[in-house]
Formats: structure tokens, C-alpha cells, sequence
């Protein structure tokens, strides 16, 4: 009777390590790795009449690897122009996405910031869905022939209320562009 | 020598047994515990006799190496009134290098904390925090992959690597938690750079029958609450030749935002579900053991700590508070991480008569993490948001066969042992760590010589490894790598008994560890930290040096109570000590500039020391204190080490209420009821590397604590109540260990009960 518990609890012990050890051997490996979304173009379209000029930021690998590489901006002098900024996913270049369509949905969640210096700054920015600052179109109006940057940030989740909305947020992009106004 | 005299049929603590030694004509009585402790007493071989109303005074002999815990057992039973069983049970002899632990009460009265925040107030030992939730013990001076834990015999492999990576463990399966300090490679193995955690279960009842524990606690900051339980019976044929036993346990956790003096954390609170199982069985010398352990976190992560990039940072350090001040609730939402730890291990142990203990252990371990951004890019689709941005997989499988052999020349003890592992690393999500397969093995061998009572000790240790590692990555950066890594380590301590209360104890020791795959191949923006990290992949394996000092005396100062105090003192060398150095030029990305850091070698020096006493002024009264001073240098720069703990040094005073019972007993370690008022004063750190950090260290602080005891026996079962405050004046303060210290402050008061049962 004595040895029959024994031998039970052996045989307890075997069993349930060896199931574990087989079972638990085919954890889920079927997910597809490092799909993971990733701006790596931001592009600005300038249209003035039937012209229109893109100027793109373009960090295909994402961070590291291959640098960023951003467009100067050439604009002329004393010309109005209509400014759309795009974000894109072109790790895949056959299946790009284009970013800016989830932004304009969540616009109450975003924000485009501009830091202008030794240009003027856009103008005339577009509303959210609350009727406050988002950014994706502004109007951008050049004086005479000049140089200087213009960046754009893309901020996540900013307090749009606050004085300076622009230092809320989570920044999820951030480039600054040339601009030469001839 | 202390102990326990139970009742063996029902398990239960007898009280006013006395037990008596013959050769000294010293003695004690039990409290209502059980417990009895006699002082003062010599190595060697002693009758000790155990009496009590109604029973036969019976003998036994007892063989007291060091300082023991011997537990008795009267059977109460009709037919054998007077049998007194003895168990011995001889802890390790005195270890060479310095070793801290925490069990018993203390480990109960700081139960429903994390691991690392239980072993905080132990000398030498402080914690890496991110936030309240996530925190990692750091033994002077070094954690993460630089500490080995062992939890229940068994190497963790989880996630060290991480800052943000706390142990996957639930604290309610130790019964005792001991830290070893500095390097220690050759009985613990490799990664053993700055020192070994070691969780060991609480012993299974010796007595057949059924018995188990309930914990409770509560915390008014976060408003969380813990509740755990275990139940575990033996079963036993006559004179114990077959023995079979089995416990259950489980813990559940559950906070929400925690508060500093002035705001809530926005999304801090936690979930926590843990399990284990032990079911086991011996018959004569064979022994077979197997335990499964569960552990499943959810830990929210304070969004505002959750940066784009180093603009935003700098603005949060600008403003030095979040932006709203939050309110309480215990959603969980993003960022978040998800931990699952599953721990099998099994065990067969046989005693030889002639050959000594041989035990094998093969164990399997799974780990699962997930971390949940914010946000996915653009926009925050609920689908997105359930899908992990990033996720690892570690499998890991050991096994451990060792022979711990019976004394050799008459002084010689000591154990030879092989030491096998596999790991595969699977990356599903996240390209931080590339997929990964490691093999290693080791071998030792560790003997010490002791001829008592003579007062040298001599411990001789050596060890051999190898280890492989294969990194692949799948995606466009195939890495495809092999690295092999081999090395040997040693051991030699010598212990002087100066008396049987004072010792002195000089070690040598030495550890090493392979660098990691992070440390060999990350490359990306790390987004916690906002760096841009560039592994390098020809890094070699890091060597440490460990030179200390351990003096412990124990003396006698008011009624048979004794004051006692332990001093350490290290220097641990560290060759090839990986870092992360600043690279001149940032790295430009689309979302802005990151500083960019490159893993890096030097040679470093971490030497310290750690002091405690505990000095018993009058009888209801004991004033403790300590000490923890680390200087960390780079050698090969000439500058300091960055993220080490600042000097610390504290002090407390206990008033307990003793029973004329227990005090004309001088049974001082049983108290009824204790009140105990803490400080603790962490200096600021201000010996840090220039170029390093974001932000200055922050400035000192003071902390005052208090806590009250009370134990009683709550229908016939011992109960044990512990009420606290920790930052009794809700103190606004930053802690240099601590990764939010940027974005925020520490947590305010914070009131805790714990209520311990055992039934």
C-alpha cells in the first residue's frame, strides 16, 4: 500500500513533466515579424496656379542604416502658395501607405507644428474636427528672395488648449527643410 | 542554536517545553511559538534534553556546526508519550564572501511589495525603479544581466536585459531570500558579476497533515491590494520511510495610479496573477521533486513618460511634472507591458551513503513580453492598439546534475557539479534583439577545508565555461553570427574565528559574463530612453575581480540579548565592463534628432562598503542602523560610472511590548507587539560622468517610516498584523535610480496593512 503511493506520485511526477515539456514546446510562432508601421517620408506639396512642387524627407530604412535625406525647398520670390503636408510608409515602395488619411480621421488627436526661421511661416492653417489648429493645408505666402527652414513637426496626442500646443504631445515626426525663395 | 518544539500530530508550536543542555547547564523555555533560542554555544556534540509537563524527559544528541536552527518534535500520541524526534537540519556553513538575507517576520512584515523593493532596506542592496511597479534590485552598484537570481534552485531567464525589465517572480513562493555580494561565478555560474539573489521555498511541513498561509495586504497609495495563500500537506508511512507531499499556491495583485504629494500618475496601476505547484515524494534515499510556477503581469506604463523624441524629453525635464494632474482609477491602458513567465522544474535527489547527495535538476523556462505603445502611428484604431509593437519569446531549458560529497580526509567538504543550458530567443514583433540560440556549459568544483575548532577556514573553487551564442534576425539585416565564449573562474576564502560570536572573513573571488545580443547588435532609436544605442558585435566577455572584507560580531550586552554588527568591505575590478558611451554626432531621423550611444569597453573599479548593527539599549528597546557607500570609476577614462546608487544611511529604533513570560525567559526575539520608527537619508549622487545624462542628479532626501507589530493567536491559530507608514510626511522627492525621476516625483505617503495567517 505504502510503496503504491510512492510509485503513484512517481509516475505523477513523470507524466507531468513530460507533458509540459512536449506541450508546451509549440508555443504560438506564427506571427509575422517587425510589422511594424513607420513614417518614412514626409512630403510637402506647394501649388501655386497649375504648378505644383513636392520637396520630400525620405528615411526609407527608419532610424539608423541609411541617413535621412531631406529635399531643399525652391520656391519663387512674392508668390502665393497652397502647402499640403503627407506622410507616408514607404518601407515597402510596391505598398506604400499613406499615413496622412489615419491623421486627417484622428485630427482632434494631431497636430502639424511649423518653426519658420528666415522665411515667413505658413498661414491660414486647417481645422480639426473641433474647429482647432491641425495643419495637414496652409496657405504659404514668399516675400522677396531669402533662405532659411522651415520644420515640421507631427505631434501625437497634444493639449491643444494649452498656450503653446506645440510643446504637448508626443512628437512623432520632426523635420526641418531648407528653403530658398529665389 | 534556536528552534521549534511542535507537536508532531498536529504540527502545532509547544510552548513552555524547556530544553536543556547538559554540557553547558544552559537552557531555555519555548514561548508560545514554539520557539526557544540558547546562546553562546561552542561547535561540537551536546545532549540536549526537551521536557514538558506530562512527558518524559528525553535525550538526544545534538551536533551544532555554526549557528543552527534544530527543530524538536513531541509525539503526543497514547503510544509513544516520550518520542522526541530530532531534526538537524545544519544550515550552510558560514560563506566566505558577504551575504545578506531576509526571512521569516521580516520577509512577512514586507510582504505585497515587488522582489526589489523587499530586499531594499538590506545593506548594500537598492533598486532600479521605473516608476512604483517596475523595479530591479541592484547589489552594490550592478544589476540586470550583472546579477544572477536563482529562484528555487533554478537560473532566471527572463528579460534582465532592460532597464524596464523587473524579474518575472512572485516574492510569495520564497521563504527566504538571501543576497550574495560581488562576484561569485563558480558555484553560481556565469553572470554572477555582481552578485546572486537566491529564493528558497519555504520547507514543507515535517509533520504529516495539512497546513497553509494566508497573506493580505493592502496599500492606501494606488489603493492596491494583494491577497495570497498556499496549502500543502505530507503524507507518511511509519518512521517517515515514505514520505509524499504537495502545495498549492497563489497570488493575486491589483493597484491603480499611484500618487505623488501633489497628482496622480496617469496610467501606473498594475495586474498580477501568479500560481505555483509542488507535488513530491521520497522513500528512503531518493528523493523526486517537481514544481511549476506561473507569473503573469499587466503594468501600465505613465504616459507622460512616453517621449517622441529629445525635444519632447527636454520639455518634460523643463517642466518637471505632467501636464494634468491626473485622478485615480485602475484601467490599465497604453503604454503598457504584458509579462508571462512559465518556470517547470523537476528534481531527483540520492543520498549514498559512501558518496555523498547527488541531485538532478532539468528545468524549462518560457517568457513571454509584450510592450504596447501609446499609440500606433497616425492613429489609434483599436485593433492596432491590441497588437504589441513589440514582443519576445525565450525559451530556455537547464539542467544541473551535482555530487555534494561526503567529508574527504576527514575536512574536506565540498561538491562537484555540471551545469547545461539551451535558449532560443524568438523576436515576433520589434526588432530591438535579433532572433537567438545560446548553448553553454559549465563545470565545477569547490571544497573547503575545516578541522574545528580550529580557528581557519579554507575554501578552494574553480570553475569552466563555454558558452555559444548564434544570432540571426530575420528582415533585410540578417545577422547570421556565431560567437563562442570560454572561461575559467575561481575561488579561495579564508574565515578566521576569532571567537564563536566574531569572525573575520577575507574572499577572492572572480565572475564573468558573455556580452549580450542587445550589447552586440541593437541599432535603433530606444524610445524609453529616447538614445539612438549602436551595438558592437566583436565586444568581448566582461571579467570581474572581487577582493572583500567581511568582520561580523555578535556580544552580549543586556540580558543574555546581544548586540551585533556586520562590516563589508569590497573592491570589485571589472575588465571589459560594457557601457554605453555618447557618440559625438547625433542621429538625425525622421523624428527628430537622438542622441546617439555606442556599447563600450573599459576596465572599472566598484568598491564600497556596507555596515548594520543592532544594539539593544534597554530591554524593550533596540536601536539599528547601517551604512552603504559606493565609488564606481572607469579607469580607462578616469571619470565616474553613470546610474549608481548614492551613499545611504539609516537608523531606527523598535520598542517592543514583551510578556513577563517571554522576558523571564529572555526569549527576546518573540515579541507580542513592536512599534518602529525608521529614517533613511539618500545622498545626492553627485559623482557622475559629464555628457551622460539629461538631466542632474536630484538632491538628496530623508524618509521617515513607521511601523507596528502585533501578534496573537486568532482561534488558536497564530496570527501576525502589521500596520505601516512609509513617507509618514508626504516628502516631495526624486530618486536618482528611479527612470521617471525626470518626468516626475516619487510616490507620497503611503499607509500599508499585512495581515499574515497560519492555518
Amino acid at each position: 500500500m505504502k510503496t503504491h503511493i510512492f510509485f503513484s506520485a512517481k509516475a505523477i511526477v513523470l507524466a507531468t513533466t513530460f507533458a509540459f515539456i512536449f506541450s508546451a514546446c509549440d508555443d504560438d510562432n506564427d506571427v509575422v515579424p517587425n510589422e511594424q508601421e513607420l513614417i518614412t517620408t514626409v512630403r510637402l506639396t506647394f501649388t501655386s496656379g497649375n504648378e505644383s512642387l513636392v520637396f520630400n524627407a525620405i528615411d526609407a530604412d527608419g532610424p539608423g542604416g541609411n541617413p535621412l535625406v531631406v529635399d531643399e525647398v525652391n520656391l519663387a520670390a512674392n508668390t502665393t502658395y497652397q502647402l499640403s503636408v503627407a506622410f507616408l510608409d514607404e518601407q515597402d515602395p510596391a505598398n506604400a501607405e499613406d499615413i496622412t488619411e489615419e491623421v486627417r480621421e484622428e485630427s482632434t488627436e494631431h497636430l502639424v507644428c511649423y518653426e519658420a526661421t528666415g522665411v515667413p511661416s505658413p498661414t491660414g492653417l486647417d481645422l480639426d474636427a473641433n474647429g482647432k489648429t491641425l495643419g495637414l493645408k496652409a496657405t504659404y505666402t514668399t516675400a522677396d528672395a531669402a533662405s532659411g527652414s522651415l520644420k515640421v513637426i507631427l505631434k501625437h496626442e497634444p493639449d491643444k488648449d494649452a498656450a503653446n500646443p506645440c510643446a504637448t504631445g508626443e512628437t512623432d515626426v520632426e523635420v526641418t527643410f531648407n528653403v530658398v525663395v529665389n | 542554536m534556536c528552534g521549534t518544539v511542535r507537536e508532531a500530530k498536529s504540527g502545532k508550536p509547544v510552548a513552555f517545553a524547556e530544553v536543556f543542555i547538559h554540557e553547558t547547564q544552559a537552557g531555555a523555555v519555548t514561548n508560545a511559538d514554539g520557539r526557544f533560542h540558547i546562546h553562546g554555544l561552542c561547535e561540537g556534540k551536546y545532549t540536549v534534553d526537551v521536557r514538558h509537563i506530562g512527558c518524559h524527559t528525553v535525550s538526544k544528541v545534538v551536533d551544532i556546526v555554526g549557528n543552527m536552527e534544530v527543530d524538536f518534535e513531541l509525539h503526543h500520541s497514547a503510544l509513544n508519550l516520550d518520542e522526541v524526534v530530532v531534526k538537524a537540519s545544519a544550515v550552510a556553513p558560514l560563506a566566505m564572501q558577504a551575504e545578506t538575507r531576509i526571512g521569516g517576520l521580516q520577509l512577512i512584515a514586507s510582504q505585497g511589495q515587488t522582489l526589489s523593493d523587499a530586499l531594499e532596506d538590506l545593506p548594500g542592496v537598492s533598486v532600479l525603479n521605473t516608476g512604483q511597479t517596475i523595479s530591479k534590485p541592484v547589489i552594490q552598484g550592478l544589476h540586470s544581466n550583472r546579477i544572477l537570481i536563482l529562484n528555487n534552485g533554478v537560473r532566471q531567464e527572463g528579460q534582465q536585459w532592460g532597464l524596464d525589465h523587473a524579474p518575472e517572480i512572485d516574492p510569495y513562493t520564497a521563504g527566504e531570500i538571501t543576497v550574495v555580494k560581488g562576484a561569485s561565478s563558480v558555484r553560481y555560474g556565469q553572470d554572477a558579476i555582481g552578485g546572486v539573489i537566491l529564493l528558497t521555498p519555504k520547507p514543507i511541513r515535517e509533520a504529516p497533515g495539512t497546513s497553509g498561509e494566508l497573506n493580505l495586504a493592502g496599500f492606501s497609495n494606488g489603493r492596491t491590494g494583494v491577497a495570497s495563500a498556499f496549502v500543502e500537506s505530507l503524507w507518511q508511512t511509519k518512521r517517515s520511510a515514505h514520505q509524499l507531499w504537495s502545495r498549492i499556491q497563489g497570488t493575486l495583485k491589483r493597484g491603480g495610479n499611484y500618487h505623488t504629494p501633489a497628482y496622480f500618475l496617469e496610467n501606473t496601476g498594475l495586474k498580477e496573477t501568479n500560481g505555483s505547484a509542488t507535488i513530491g515524494a521520497k522513500r528512503g534515499n531518493f528523493l523526486a521533486e517537481v514544481f511549476y510556477s506561473y507569473f503573469f503581469t499587466e503594468i501600465g506604463i505613465f504616459r507622460g513618460a512616453h517621449i517622441g523624441n529629445l525635444t519632447d524629453l527636454q520639455l518634460a525635464i523643463d517642466r518637471g511634472r505632467p501636464i494634468q494632474d491626473g485622478s485615480f482609477s485602475y484601467h490599465l491602458g497604453r503604454p503598457a507591458q504584458k509579462v508571462a513567465h512559465h518556470l517547470l522544474k523537476t528534481k531527483a535527489e540520492w543520498k549514498s551513503d559512501q558518496l555523498g547527495t547527488f541531485s538532478l535538476v532539468y528545468a524549462r523556462q518560457f517568457n513571454r513580453r509584450q510592450e504596447f505603445d501609446a499609440h500606433s502611428l497616425g492613429g489609434p484604431s483599436q485593433e492596432a492598439l491590441q497588437v504589441p509593437s513589440l514582443e519576445f519569446e525565450i525559451t530556455t531549458h537547464t539542467a544541473d546534475v551535482v555530487l555534494k560529497h561526503r567529508p574527504l580526509l576527514r575536512y574536506f567538504t565540498g561538491s562537484v557539479g555540471l551545469q547545461l543550458m539551451h535558449q532560443v530567443n524568438t523576436t515576433d514583433r520589434g526588432g530591438l534583439i535579433p532572433n537567438y540560440d545560446s548553448q553553454s556549459g559549465g563545470l565545477f568544483w569547490i571544497e573547503r577545508w575545516r578541522n574545528y575548532p580550529f580557528p581557519l577556514e579554507i575554501e578552494l573553487g574553480i570553475r569552466y565555461d563555454v558558452k555559444r551564442l548564434y544570432a540571426d534576425r530575420r528582415g533585410p539585416d540578417r545577422i547570421d553570427e556565431e560567437r563562442i565564449f570560454r572561461n575559467f573562474s575561481g575561488t579561495v576564502g579564508g574565515l578566521y574565528r576569532i571567537s564563536d560570536a566574531i569572525h573575520a572573513r577575507l574572499h577572492f573571488g572572480t565572475a564573468w559574463r558573455a556580452p549580450t545580443v542587445n550589447e552586440l547588435y541593437s541599432d535603433g532609436v530606444h524610445h524609453g530612453a529616447a538614445s539612438y544605442e549602436l551595438g558592437q558585435k566583436d565586444l568581448s566577455a566582461e571579467k570581474a575581480f572581487l577582493t572583500s572584507f567581511t568582520f561580523e560580531a555578535s556580544l552580549p550586552v543586556q540580558n543574555g540579548r546581544s548586540a551585533q554588527a556586520t562590516l563589508s568591505i569590497y573592491r570589485n575590478r571589472i575588465r571589459e565592463f560594457i557601457y554605453l558611451a555618447p557618440m559625438p554626432q547625433p542621429v538625425l531621423t525622421i523624428r527628430g534628432a537622438f542622441p546617439a550611444f555606442r556599447y563600450e569597453q573599459t576596465n572599472a573599479m566598484l568598491s564600497g562598503m556596507d555596515f548594520d548593527f543592532n544594539w539593544p539599549l534597554t530591554t524593550p528597546l533596540t536601536f539599528d542602523g547601517g551604512l552603504s557607500v559606493l565609488r564606481a570609476r572607469n579607469l580607462t577614462t578616469k571619470d565616474w560610472l553613470i546610474f549608481m546608487p548614492a551613499d545611504r544611511l539609516w537608523g531606527g529604533l523598535e520598542y517592543a511590548f514583551l510578556t513577563s513570560v517571554k522576558e523571564a525567559a529572555g526569549q527576546v526575539d518573540d515579541r507580542r507587539a513592536s512599534l518602529k520608527i525608521d529614517v533613511v537619508h539618500v545622498l545626492e549622487q553627485k559623482r557622475v560622468p559629464p555628457g551622460f545624462d539629461y538631466a542632474p542628479p536630484p538632491k538628496a532626501y530623508t524618509l521617515f517610516n513607521l511601523e507596528a507589530r502585533l501578534k496573537w493567536n486568532w482561534q488558536d491559530l497564530p496570527a501576525f498584523l502589521t500596520l505601516g507608514i512609509e513617507n509618514i510626511f508626504n516628502h516631495t522627492y526624486r530618486d536618482y535610480l528611479n527612470r521617471l525621476r525626470y518626468f516626475t516625483e516619487e510616490q507620497g505617503r503611503n499607509f500599508s496593512v499585512r495581515f499574515n495567517l497560519k492555518f
